[in-house]
Parts: C-alpha cells; sequence; structure tokens
C-alpha cells in the first residue's frame, strides 16, 4: 500500500520543552492508524501538526506526494472528531453536519442528501432536525463523525474520541465509529492512551514516547515482538529477568539459548548480543506455565499472589535466582506461599532477550 | 420547602425595592389618591418636545449600545486572543473606566476634550487654527462619554465569554474549512450570544440613565433624564412623575427586546473539561506589534482621562492659564482637601 500521509522528521516544542523529536512516521491509504501513548508523549500534539492547529519548528508534513506543512487547515481537507465532541451548540444536528458542505456549492437537495449519507453511515438516520443538546453523548460523538465525514476528506483525525464518554457506551460507540470508518474506506488517524481500544480499532498502532516514535506495526507485532523494553511494558504484561547470553549470540531472531539461573531457555535476540551478555528477558504471562519442582529447564520460587481475570489467573511467582514473573495457569493451579517451579510453555510466545544496555532503545 | 420561602422572601424585596417605588410614581402621576386624573398623561402625549426627548433618550440609548459595542468587543478580543508585551497589565486597565463614576468620567473629558481641553487645544495648536477645532456639545458629545465609559461592559462580558469557548469547537469550523470571518459570523459571535445580550442590556439601561454626560453636554438636546429635572425645577411634580414612569416603561420594553434575544438553546455541548483558552501567539512580527501598537494605543486613549484628572489634581490653583501643559505641580490640592473640613465633608459623606 502505498503512503497517503507523510511526517518526517517532524519536530516541535513548547516554550522550550520538546514535544515531538525528529518524528518520522507514515499512514497507509485507507488503514487506521492508532497513535498510542501515554500522556505528555506527544499524541495529541501530534495529531494537532497534522490537522494544521499547530505548525510544526521542523519538519515537513507529505499528503498524496505534495507537502502540506505550511497549509491552513481549512485547506487540508482533514477531517476532525474532538474528544469533546465540539459541536455548535447553537445549530441543529443537520446544520452541524452540513457545516463543512457550504463551500462545496451545492445545492439545498443535495446538501440535505450528503447529511442525510453522513448521518446514515453513523446510524443517526432521521435525526436532522434535533438539538444537539438533546442527544447523548455517543450520540454526539457520531455526530460529529457525520459531521467530519459529510465533505468528504482524504484522512479522518480523531483526538481520543472516547473518553468522554462512560465505559458502557465506549464500548459500542468504539464499534460503530470503527464499522462507519470501514464503510468510507477512509484513511484515519486516532489518537487514544488506552492501549485495549487501540489493539481493537487500529490496523497499525504507532507507539510514543516521550516525543519520540518507539515503534509502529500491527497489534500482533507489537505484541509478539516489541522493538524496545518501553514498548513490551506498555502492551501487555511483560516480566523481565535477568540473564545471560548464551552460545549463537549473533542478531539473528530465532532460537538461540540463553542460560538463566542455570536454566536454558529459548529466546530471540533483539540487537546483535554475543555470547557472555547480561540480557533482560521478557516474558509474557502465556509464554510460561507452572510446573512441577525440579523439572529440568525450570525455575524455582514462590507464588507471591494470585490475580483470577476470567480468561486466566495471573500468579506472580518470586524466582528463587532472581526477579519476579507472572505466570497464566489455570485458576486453581497454585495458591499464594506454594511452592512452584516456572518453565518456558512450549509452542507459546518465544521470551526476548533485551541487551542490558538497551533500555530506552 | 425552603427554596420556596427563599423565593417568596427574595419577591417580596423586589416588590419593595424596585416595585413600590414605581408604583409610588405611577400612583402621583395620575393624582392618586388625592385628585385622580390622567390629564398629566395627555399633556405628556400631546407635547411634542416630550415625545422628542423620549426618542432621544431611547436612540442615544440605541447608538451608545452600538458604539460601546464597537470599542468594548474588539478589544476583548485582542486582549484575550493575542500575545504581545504588556498584555496582562494593558488587559486589566482598560477595565478601569467602570471604577470611574459617571460625573468624575464626564469632568474628565472635559478637561481632555472641551473646548479649553488638552486634546482639543493641542489640535488646535497642531493646525494652527484660530478657534477649538470641535464643540464638546450635543449628541456626539453624549455619544462620545458613553460609548467611553460603557464599552467596559462589552469588553469585560465578552471577554469572559471567550474565557469560556471551547477552543475546539473553532477548530472543528476551520478544519470544516471555514476561514477566520465564517468562523467569526457562524460560530464565535453566536456562541457569545448571552456575553453580547447581557452588556447590551446593561449598556442599554447605564444609557437610559444616564445624567451627567447629557446635563453637562446636553445644552439644547434635551433627553428623559435631563427632561424630568427640567420639569421638576419648572414646578412641574406630576409631569417629572409622567416622564419617570414613562422612562422605566420604556427601560422595561428594551429588557423585554434583549431577553428575547437571549432566550434559551445556548447550553454548551460536551463541556469544556481541562481546556485552556488557547491564546494565538502572532508569529510575524507585523502583526505581533500591530496587536501591540492596537492594545497600547486604545489603551492610553482609554486611560487619558484617568491620567488627565491625576494631572489636574496635582496642578496648584490659579497656576495654570493659558499654558498648554500645567507649569507647576504639587500636592497642595490634596493638603487642603485634608486640612480644610468644609472640603472633607463631602469625602466622608460619599464614603
Amino acid at each position: 500500500m502505498p503512503a497517503l500521509l507523510e511526517l518526517r522528521e517532524v519536530e516541535k516544542s513548547f516554550g522550550g520543552t520538546p514535544v515531538l523529536r525528529r518524528l518520522s512516521l507514515a499512514a497507509e491509504e485507507g488503514e487506521v492508524l492508532v497513535l498510542l501513548g501515554a500522556s505528555g508523549s506527544g499524541k495529541t500534539t501530534l495529531l494537532r501538526v497534522i490537522a494544521g492547529f499547530e505548525s510544526p519548528d521542523a519538519g515537513r508534513l507529505i499528503l498524496g506526494g505534495e507537502e502540506i506543512t505550511a497549509l491552513p487547515p481549512a485547506r487540508r481537507r482533514f477531517g476532525m472528531v474532538f474528544q469533546h465532541y465540539a459541536l455548535f451548540p447553537h445549530l441543529s444536528v443537520a446544520e452541524n453536519v452540513a457545516f463543512g458542505l457550504e463551500r462545496h456549492g451545492l445545492d439545498r437537495e443535495e446538501r440535505a442528501r450528503r447529511v442525510a449519507e453522513a448521518l446514515a453511515l453513523v446510524d443517526l438516520d432521521g435525526f436532522e432536525e434535533r438539538r444537539v443538546q438533546e442527544i447523548s453523548g455517543g450520540q454526539q460523538q457520531r455526530v460529529a463523525v457525520a459531521r467530519a465525514l459529510a465533505p468528504e476528506p482524504t484522512v479522518l483525525l480523531l483526538d481520543e474520541p472516547l473518553s468522554n464518554l462512560d465505559p458502557e457506551l465506549r464500548d459500542r460507540t468504539r464499534r460503530e465509529l470503527r464499522e462507519a470508518i470501514e464503510r468510507v474506506g477512509i484513511t484515519a488517524l486516532w489518537v487514544t492512551h488506552e492501549q485495549q481500544e487501540a489493539f481493537d480499532v487500529g490496523d497499525r498502532v504507532a507507539i510514543l514516547e516521550a516525543g519520540r516514535l518507539a515503534q509502529v506495526g500491527s497489534p500482533e507485532t507489537l505484541y509478539q515482538e516489541p522493538a524496545s523494553r518501553f514498548v513490551a511494558g506498555f502492551v501487555g504484561r511483560a516480566s523481565f529477568l535477568p540473564a545471560v547470553a548464551a552460545d549463537g549470540g549473533t542478531a539473528i531472531l530465532g532460537d538461540e539459548r540463553f542460560v538463566g539461573g542455570g536454566a536454558r531457555w529459548p529466546a530471540a535476540a533483539v540487537g546483535p548480543l554475543n555470547p557472555g551478555d547480561e540480557v533482560d528477558l521478557m516474558v509474557r504471562p502465556e509464554g510460561v506455565r507452572l510446573v512441577a519442582l525440579e523439572t529440568p529447564g525450570s525455575l524455582s520460587g514462590s507464588v507471591l499472589s494470585r490475580r483470577y481475570a476470567g480468561e486466566a489467573t495471573f500468579y506472580r511467582v518470586r524466582l528463587d535466582e532472581a526477579g519476579e514473573v507472572v505466570v497464566a495457569a489455570g485458576p486453581e493451579d497454585a495458591r499464594p506461599g506454594d511452592r512452584v517451579a516456572v518453565a518456558p510453555r512450549v509452542g507459546g510466545l518465544l521470551p526476548r532477550a533485551f541487551p542490558r544496555s538497551a533500555g530506552a532503545a | 420547602m425552603r427554596g420556596r420561602l427563599g423565593g417568596i422572601a427574595l419577591a417580596a424585596l423586589l416588590t419593595w425595592l424596585v416595585g413600590y417605588p414605581l408604583l409610588l410614581t405611577l400612583l402621583e402621576a395620575v393624582g392618586v389618591p388625592a385628585d385622580p386624573t390622567l390629564a398629566h398623561f395627555a399633556e405628556f402625549v400631546s407635547r411634542p418636545d416630550e415625545w422628542a426627548a423620549l426618542w432621544r433618550s431611547f436612540w442615544i440609548s440605541a447608538a451608545s449600545v452600538a458604539l460601546a459595542g464597537a470599542v468594548g468587543v474588539p478589544l476583548a478580543f485582542v486582549f484575550a486572543r493575542t500575545h504581545f508585551p504588556g498584555r496582562a497589565v494593558l488587559g486589566a486597565l482598560v477595565a478601569l473606566p467602570v471604577a470611574l463614576p459617571p460625573l468624575v468620567g464626564v469632568i474628565a473629558f472635559l478637561f481632555l476634550y472641551g473646548e479649553s481641553g488638552f486634546v482639543t487645544r493641542g489640535v488646535q495648536a497642531l493646525l494652527g487654527l484660530d478657534d477649538a477645532p470641535w464643540r464638546l456639545q450635543g449628541a456626539g458629545a453624549i455619544l462620545l462619554v458613553h460609548a467611553y465609559s460603557m464599552y467596559v461592559y462589552f469588553y469585560l462580558f465578552v471577554r469572559a465569554g471567550l474565557a469560556r469557548l471551547d477552543p475546539s469547537v473553532e477548530e472543528a469550523a476551520a478544519a470544516l474549512g471555514a476561514g477566520r470571518w465564517r468562523i467569526l459570523t457562524r460560530v464565535t459571535l453566536p456562541l457569545l450570544r448571552p456575553a453580547l445580550a447581557g452588556a447590551a442590556l446593561l449598556t442599554f439601561m447605564t444609557s437610559l440613565a444616564s445624567f451627567s454626560a447629557p446635563y453637562i453636554f446636553g445644552g439644547g438636546f434635551r433627553v428623559m433624564t435631563t427632561q424630568i429635572v427640567a420639569s421638576k425645577l419648572n414646578g412641574e411634580v406630576a409631569m417629572a412623575q409622567v416622564e419617570t414612569v414613562t422612562l422605566a416603561a420604556l427601560a422595561l420594553a428594551g429588557l423585554a427586546g434583549l431577553l428575547r434575544l437571549d432566550r434559551g438553546r445556548m447550553e454548551v455541548v460536551g463541556g469544556v473539561r481541562g481546556l485552556a483558552p488557547r491564546r494565538r501567539v502572532l508569529r510575524r512580527p507585523v502583526a505581533r506589534w500591530g496587536a501591540a501598537a492596537l492594545g497600547w494605543g486604545v489603551a492610553l486613549v482609554l486611560l487619558l482621562p484617568h491620567l488627565t484628572l491625576l494631572l489636574i489634581s496635582l496642578v496648584p490653583r490659579s497656576t495654570w492659564t493659558v499654558e498648554l501643559l500645567p507649569p507647576q505641580l504639587d500636592l497642595s490640592n490634596y493638603r487642603e482637601l485634608l486640612t480644610t473640613p468644609e472640603r472633607l465633608r463631602p469625602v466622608l459623606n460619599s464614603l
């Protein structure tokens, strides 16, 4: 897929504090690209730079091969959906949706048709004459999406579109917005700080860390092959165990052997490694299992806590050698205080070995 | 139950403070109870000068609203939306005229723009004219003073309104292809309607009730307030009451009209949680210094009356006659005020 929207080494600082640092990113045509990050990571600023509400201190924005860095928001033809909806309270639902159509030189009938179409996209047929105050928060956000889509923008930008909704409305609205975006087939950039939401709606997810792009990829890639300790910890649960690289030690991903406390676990190396290098072994809860004590290749320890989460039960185990690891297992497999052993799950997610110095890679 | 009692108490208080005097005036105007008659009303209706005064009160007030808005609204936008050196201090200073009692403002204007005022004589000297370039008299003078002392209502209301406005609403309009003018007329101003209506109402009412400016600058140009005083001075007490009732009726009509304008439908959707109003940082030097010059220039003009009063209060008695600027400044007036009992008493009474 060709890149529709490209950011090249974008920088932005506010009052001397850098918020975006040489950030490059490309959105492919028709994909939903989620910008995921903690608060202060620069994700909203990045979206505002793309929308044209902030101008970057350095770097360029390219849309379909043409530079748009200096173009004002009104001429970018991007649809924008705001956290607090930002509907026009003095206008009806139809007038809100028609706002972006006024400059298209459409006659009254054509405009009404486009408004009805846009409202149908978000399942709000027949809401034209309603006042925006009369409808629920989820409906207001869908009106905002219809308003943004009506002028047929090239890219849809959504700034934490669900964060202002009650939890019970959030799931439904998320599904509805995702469906509307799919129906139109528009390229969308969706900002959120929630990993679950990012994985739910994103074809790809870009993780921002302190104004830098930490990693971009499909949810599967981010979860299974995080490029850094930060990404590994930010996306899902991860335990880090101190270990030493065994034989093989080059940068090839595969079944390299690592030692930790005398047990040899298979692992994938992140970056070049030599035998004897100190590493942090990242382990996902479902990548390990509880086994009988003294099982060859296992590490012994004691259960610190047990957390039942429905689909799995998570046991936090303090290992005798060093470190703590969270293990997903059956609900009755152990109790706090029990002596257990932990081993890699055969065929499970391969542990990943990060060079010790590469904490912020 | 408590709320209802409170409501009754409030209604009673309002009736006593507002309704009772109005009723008394109305009763006196129709001669109740001594000599019930509508003759004074009939006479009022038959006199063209009364109609003229009523009409002038109305249009002076309407024009005051327009002029005060024309000064106050742009000023509020400049101070709320742009960044320039001195913005914070000036922003507070330009609200000062509201602290100036009406008569004091009028006196200050006399010293500034009157026939022998600073500005008048400055312009006269600059252009080498034989006479003063203008006379501070009539409707123009009244409107000037009104615009000066009442723009603050618009300035304060609109600034508060702009501070509460969710900036993303305007950004949404921009993202939908609206230029600055369309955002202003289709989004910002409609959203500021409660603020504008409130300021217009206050200006209209204050202007209707304004006395010092028409009294001092009006000359032969009578409005209702000066007409009432004139009637009273002529001994036509009943006519003065009729005029008062008419003025009150005009005020109520104005109130009703403006309330209609501000009716309902302005609740803000979604709220503005956690969003600070965004101030445009003017990047281009021209825009930046333009805004600064505008801010400082306007503020200077608006603060001139205060500065004038301050200056004049420092001029010792009979030392300033024909010079453009006072030759001598000291604190002798203040000393005299504090040491002479008959001069100090009115100050204490005012306090």
